[in-house]
């Protein structure tokens, strides 16, 4: 970011008055900072690029911009006090914008315009449009790398005439880290270990053991699955049971895998592309396939073809650029340089994918393939491709020692792919029959044969034969195609079509992956960054476009974003860098000195409420009810009777809700089950989406029905019980108990007034309990988890009622 | 249980206050301002609104929504098409369909599009204008005719349900915007905070057809707190209002305490405003375990109130009851509601069905317009009743003249109003004789196309509902926007027009 240029601008810095617009000064306007913003927002609508009128004069170009209008021009940048613009915006009898437009400027809006064209009227290209540099802070010209982040937001805190803030202490810092990376509060042995490391690794050796953590994955996969809207069944009409949470198990297994972010995505895209693609490359493909779809009686088919495909264009959109591309769906984008051909050019790459428009409410919406079934079943897939190739290979050794092969055996060797190798190791008169690596291989394809029992469907994407064609359709309208055919294309402002590149979607993905492309890289780190920080920097994740807000550090997310790509897309090391920024450790305290309600400066650490699954996996966890199987079939925990059959179809098969029993409903909530038409309560309740739309920043609510869900709803009321139950057999004394529940959900001892306070509650509630053990005994019942029932009921179900209470606490449900 | 003891709570209610005044102070000017000028600010139109909102001063302040689901037939229940009497088993003109799309479901059906006359009779009532027509379905509906202002001419493009029922219920046809009610909800926030903004009732019936969806009372990219929450007739009216079992009212103050003082720490280490308006929300879920119960409590009505609802009204979850609950929640402020009622997709059977349906909702409805009428409550609390779409005056399926089923039909629908600054006792547009397409006063189709700068006088799409909707709840539907992905979105997308002509 450059330095505010003046005393005025940082103390609105500092003031929190900023915004998007406000950072300007007479003596320094930006044209892609500041005054395209304006013009977008206040002129485009009618000088922008859907202008309807060819003779309307255009502002969304320098060339039509400077124009000689015959005799005059809008912006002259050769006598820049004659340009017409500047006499209209200034004027009161013939003002623009015109004095019934819907939106005004505002004087600083105004003085900006007059700046900017007095000092020439010079355009640039939006921000986000220009490929990132990486370029060190000039303050910091010998910055390292672990350094960066701290020296781009330092040079911002000394702009605002503060410092970084006190690092949090080490506890805090322990559960925040842990938290972010993992979703879940450092289990009490790591949490002891990093307190009572006095060495400089500690901090270190802490992030690694929570980096390599398998809950890493599932907590990271989920904001993936909000992004591309993951669920578990089809989303319109019947909203019947899809079959696609191997999709999701493999999503959890790359991250924890760390597959560097490009390959990710191009796995995604058009894994079933590439070159002998493996089983975890076309599973993965279920991206493309993820679009809510209907088979209602009356639908047309080609009606939801286009449907289907423009939300899979517009979620490409959200997700991967940055960007809203809705607009062109109907008419050339009002405020980003996007034509409506581009945009169908771009849907092209989806048109030609093999299923049926309309999903004929089946679990197997085709194509799909077998896969396996949960994350034990996918390591155990890895285990054995593994051993396929470990077996080719020790086979090769042996050739030309051991074993001699015939002319008609070598040209099959040569020739054959991994299972063709393995059928002739295998095979019984085969060249490889007397040695051990016969026998292996049966061993192998016995125990592979064995495992595919209990494979499960998923769907993937397929690309026909002949693909279909792609025309402009008038306004949006499927039966309304006009113009040529379309060939598949990209959009030009993010950088050209790469040379050589297949038209398919394996080169949409080289585009989106390639090094010049000057959008993804970016917009994938502001999350990555929000997820660690609490907030982007570029405030609007889901719109990097011209609308869309200016990042607040626009060189930090430049050379994030470069570095992200040239470090091989590696998200497990971004997120190592971020959490080792004295930014990042800093307290989350607000301070007194620096009034910036919106974090603009970071210069406290990050804080918010934690998100709903967050918040039940932390009371699963805490009362040790969590069940550590990863992966499988959508699970239903406790959910109020009733609330699928209000609202589904008679003849959907999600309209009875049958909760599960047993370890299912401790599995995290990742594995919860997401009917796209009615989530689960708890999940909508806390800000979750419903995944029928994409979403890639979620809301963070406050609500009073919130805090109903948290002291009545049956599991929390099962984890309080068992978390009690937990505290009275592992701490002999009621103090020990109270430090043993902060330091679980809090990771540090209780204070004073917190161990006063509940100790207290627990002193009331014995005495109530006492007079009425039948309330005890029925608050005791609820859920099914088994009761212990050695306890005394009367001091169970007291200590019940204070972690219930404890667990819907702010330390409890917090991020600081 | 332990009865929960009034003066006791008071007596910490007001400790609390007094606790967080004096420990709030040491918060720093900003918490503060943010604790106390929620409860402080004079709000004579409610809690958590927008700023400059209302735009105009509202006629309505609460809206009703009675949502027939599936697409209610406007021939048989609304819109009088006798010439069809002589036209059974004719097959629709081509011209008067006019190569409008229909669904798959009877667009290669072998009868082809044969006519179907509805088999209900129809009488005329006293209105303040021409009169209305009325099917014998809806005896009592027929009795507040004098309130009711019919629209023939609603319209939508859409086809099938989903996409109909999202599309009249969020401006787009595909799910990712919000709902009316959520829109309202952002735009005005509450005038009660101890009940729920924007509540959304299920009715029973007989015929389940067609799904809802979340969406339907859904935030789309606003802020989650405005979306609906329903109020159920199964456990809990609100989800997850009662405390557990054995857990009393008493207890929970007593955690509620202990809650507020571990969270009053943290307020004190952090600073953050957030926290102190999450020790309120605590404060208001407690008080909404009181109101809830009483508001779905019956008892304090009169007999003669009971009575005009119907026997069902005893009954939770029918229409009757949601009806009632309806105007207890427009009568404490709350400002947003609707009933869902499913079943109205009568693709065969239709006289089975809809005679059903009718018998569902029919005398609740009139006894709701009665009801707020002696409440003095009619004025400011607008009650909407339509469907996504109608149905075809043509046959899908078989055919005779006591029975018949219909397809969907999109190019026009009754939906009516009552109350709420809209004009009592008028009807406004008008079909051709088959009921088939909106219509000019001559009987020709008037073909209107939703148009951003051309509306059809006569006619009401969807969007010109709800702009409707908004304006009579003082909201300028141009105005009413929010900023998501660079665009400033509004329920009546680019288009919506006011129908001035039936305003009050």
């Amino acid at each position: 970011m450059k330095p505010c240029s003046s005393n005025l601008v940082c103390s609105l810095l500092v003031l929190g008055l900023l915004n998007t617009t406000a950072l300007l000064h007479a003596d320094d306007v930006d044209f892609a900072r500041d005054v395209l913003p304006i013009l977008s927002n206040k002129c485009f609508v009618c000088h922008g690029p859907d202008s309807n009128d060819a003779d309307m004069l255009r502002l969304d170009t320098e060339e039509l911009a400077t124009v000689d209008r015959g005799g005059y021009r809008a912006i002259d940048q050769k006598k820049p006090r004659q340009s017409a613009a500047l006499h209209r915006i200034l004027s009161e009898d013939d003002p623009m914008p015109p004095a019934d437009a819907e939106k005004q400027l505002t004087d600083l809006e105004r003085q900006t315009l007059v700046t900017w064209i007095k000092q020439g009227g010079r355009y640039a290209k939006h921000w986000a449009f220009v490929a990132p540099v990486k370029e060190v802070p000039q303050s910091r010209g010998n910055a390292t790398r672990e350094q960066i982040i701290d020296a781009f937001i330092e040079d911002n805190l000394k702009v605002a005439g503060v410092t970084f803030g006190e690092e949090a202490d080490k506890s805090t810092l322990a559960r925040r880290v842990s938290l972010v990376l993992t979703g879940l509060p450092p289990e009490l042995e790591l949490l002891d270990e990093y307190l009572n490391d006095q060495s400089d690794q500690a901090y270190t050796n802490f992030v690694e053991t929570l980096l390599s953590s398998a809950r890493y994955g599932e907590h990271q996969a989920r904001y993936w699955l909000d992004a591309v809207r993951y669920g578990d069944t089809h989303g319109l009409h019947l909203d019947n049971r899809r079959g696609i949470y191997p999709y999701r198990d493999w999503v959890v297994g790359a991250l924890n895998d760390n597959l560097p972010f490009d390959q990710f995505i191009t796995w995604q895209l058009a894994g079933d592309l590439l070159p002998n693609p493996t089983l975890q490359q076309r599973v993965a493909t279920g991206f493309v396939r993820m679009n809510p779809s209907t088979a209602e009686g009356g639908a047309i088919p080609a009606e939801f073809q286009a449907k289907n495909n423009f939300d899979r264009t517009e979620t490409l959109g959200t997700v991967l650029l940055g960007i809203t591309l809705t607009c062109s769906r109907c008419h050339t984008h009002k405020y980003d340089p996007i034509t409506q051909t581009e945009y169908y050019q771009l849907l092209a790459f989806f048109n030609s994918t093999a299923e049926n428009a309309m999903d004929g409410n089946s679990y197997t919406y085709n194509p799909v393939i077998n896969a396996p079934n949960d994350q034990q079943a996918w390591r155990q897939w890895k285990q054995r491709e593994n051993e396929k190739i470990r077996l080719i290979n020790a086979a090769g050794k042996l050739l030309g020692e051991k074993v001699e092969l015939n002319e008609e055996q070598e040209k099959t060797w040569k020739v054959a792919d991994v299972a063709g190798r393995l059928s002739q190791l295998a095979d019984v008169n085969g060249p490889f029959a007397i040695e051990d690596v016969h026998q292996e291989t049966l061993v192998l394809l016995n125990a592979e044969q064995e495992a595919v029992k209990s494979f499960t469907t998923t769907l993937v994407a397929k690309e026909l034969a002949m693909p279909r064609e792609t025309k402009v359709l008038h306004r949006g309208e499927y039966n309304q195609p006009q113009g040529d055919p379309l060939e598949p294309g990209v959009l030009s402002v993010m950088g050209a079509f790469p040379a050589g590149a297949p038209r398919n979607r394996l080169g949409l993905a080289a585009w989106l992956t390639a090094d010049d492309h000057p959008v993804m890289s970016r917009v994938i780190v502001n999350r990555l960054w929000s997820r660690v920080y609490g907030i982007p920097l570029v405030r609007t994740p889901e719109d990097f476009g011209v609308q869309g807000e200016h990042p607040t550090h626009p060189e930090l997310l430049d050379w994030l974003a470069v570095d992200f790509r040239e470090n091989g897309w590696n998200v497990k090391d971004m997120l190592r860098l971020m959490v080792h920024s004295r930014t990042f450790k800093q307290s989350s305290a607000w301070r007194e000195n620096v009034n910036d309600p919106e974090n603009r400066l970071f210069a406290r650490g990050p804080g918010y409420r934690l998100d709903a699954e967050v918040l039940r996996d932390i009371g699963l966890w805490a009362s040790g009810l969590l069940s550590p199987h990863m992966g499988g079939e959508g699970v239903k925990p406790y959910q109020p009777d009733g609330m699928w059959k209000a609202l589904a179809h008679p003849g959907s098969n999600t309209k009875q809700y049958v909760r599960d029993q047993g370890d299912l409903l401790y599995r995290r909530s990742l594995y919860v089950y997401w009917k796209r038409t009615s989530p689960h309560p708890m999940m909508t309740l806390f800000d979750a989406p419903d995944r029928e739309s994409s979403c890639v920043q979620r809301q963070r609510t406050n609500t009073a029905l919130q805090s109903l869900g948290l002291l009545n709803e049956t599991q929390r009321v099962e984890m309080g019980r068992i978390l009690a139950e937990r505290l009275l057999t592992q701490a002999e004394t009621d103090e020990d108990r109270v430090h043993l529940l902060f330091r679980l959900l809090a990771s540090r001892q209780a204070s004073a007034s917190e161990m006063r306070a509940i100790l207290g509650l627990v002193d009331i509630m014995k005495q109530r309990f006492t007079e009425s053990s039948e309330d005890a005994r029925v608050l005791l019942a609820i859920g099914e988890a088994e009761q212990n029932e050695k306890l005394d009921v009367v001091v169970h179900a007291a200590w019940t009622q204070a972690t219930v209470a404890v667990l819907a606490s702010d330390p409890a449900i917090l991020l600081y | 249980m332990i009865n929960p003891n009034p003066a006791r709570e008071n007596e910490l209610m007001v400790t609390r206050r007094h606790l967080f005044g004096k420990t709030a102070l040491g918060l720093g000017t900003a918490a503060m301002a943010g604790l106390i000028g929620a409860e402080l600010k004079a709000e004579p139109n409610g809690a958590g609104g927008l700023d400059g909102l209302p735009h105009h001063q509202p006629k309505a302040k609460s809206v009703i929504y009675l949502f027939m689901s599936g697409g209610p037939s406007h021939i048989d229940l609304w819109d009088y098409k006798p010439k069809l009497n002589d036209l059974f088993g004719e097959q629709l003109p081509d011209e008067i369909r006019d190569g409008q799309r229909v669904t798959g479901m009877t667009a290669n059906q072998k009868s082809g599009f044969p006519l179907a006359p509805s088999r209900y009779k129809y009488t005329k009532q006293d209105n303040d204008a021409e009169g209305l027509w009325t099917s014998e379905l809806l005896p009592y509906t027929a009795g507040v005719a004098k309130e009711l202002c019919v629209v023939y001419s609603t319209f939508t493009e859409a086809i099938n349900h989903d996409p109909a029922i999202t599309y009249i219920q969020t401006g787009a046809q595909t799910p990712g915007r919000p709902s009316l009610g959520a829109w309202l909800s952002y735009g005005l926030g509450t005038a009660n905070e101890n009940l729920p903004h924007y509540v959304v009732m299920h009715a029973r019936t007989k015929y389940p057809e067609q799904s809802l969806f979340n969406r339907l009372w859904g935030p789309g990219f606003l802020s989650s707190d405005h979306q609906g929450i329903l109020m159920r007739s199964q456990g809990d009216p609100v989800l997850f209002l009662s405390n557990p079992s054995g857990v009393s009212r008493q207890d929970r103050r007593a955690q509620l305490d202990v809650l507020a003082a571990i969270n009053q720490q943290q307020a004190e280490q952090f600073g953050d405003p957030e926290v102190l308006s999450r020790i309120k929300q605590h404060e208001m879920a407690y008080r909404m375990q009181a109101s809830v119960p009483e508001l779905v409590d019956f008892s304090d009505e009169t007999a003669a109130t009971l009575e005009m609802y119907g026997d069902d009204v005893n009954t939770p979850g029918t229409f009757a009851a949601s009806c009632l609950t309806a105007r207890r929640l427009a009568q404490r402020g709350v400002r947003n509601i609707q009933i869902f009622h499913r079943g109205w997709d009568a693709h065969g059977n239709l006289a089975g069905e809809h005679s059903s349906q009718a018998k569902d909702i029919d005398q609740a409805t009139a006894a709701l317009i009665k009801d707020l009428k002696q409440q003095g409550m009619l004025d400011e609390t607008l009650v909407v009743w339509g469907g996504e779409f109608g149905r075809t005056p043509y046959c899908q399926g078989g055919l005779t003249r006591e029975n018949y089923g219909r397809d969907h039909h999109p190019r026009c629908f009754t939906t009516w109003m009552a109350g709420g600054g809209v004009k009592p006792g008028i009807t406004y547009g008008r079909t051709d004789d088959y009921g088939y397409n909106i219509a000019d006063e001559d009987g020709n189709p008037l073909r209107p196309q939703p148009n951003k700068d051309k509306w059809t006088p006569g006619t009401m799409h969807i969007h010109d509902l709800n702009a409707t909707i908004l304006h009579l709840m003082g909201i300028d539907h141009t105005k009413l926007t929010y900023r998501y992905q660079g665009r400033d979105f509004r329920l009546t997308d680019v288009h919506g027009h006011i129908l001035t002509d039936i305003l009050a």
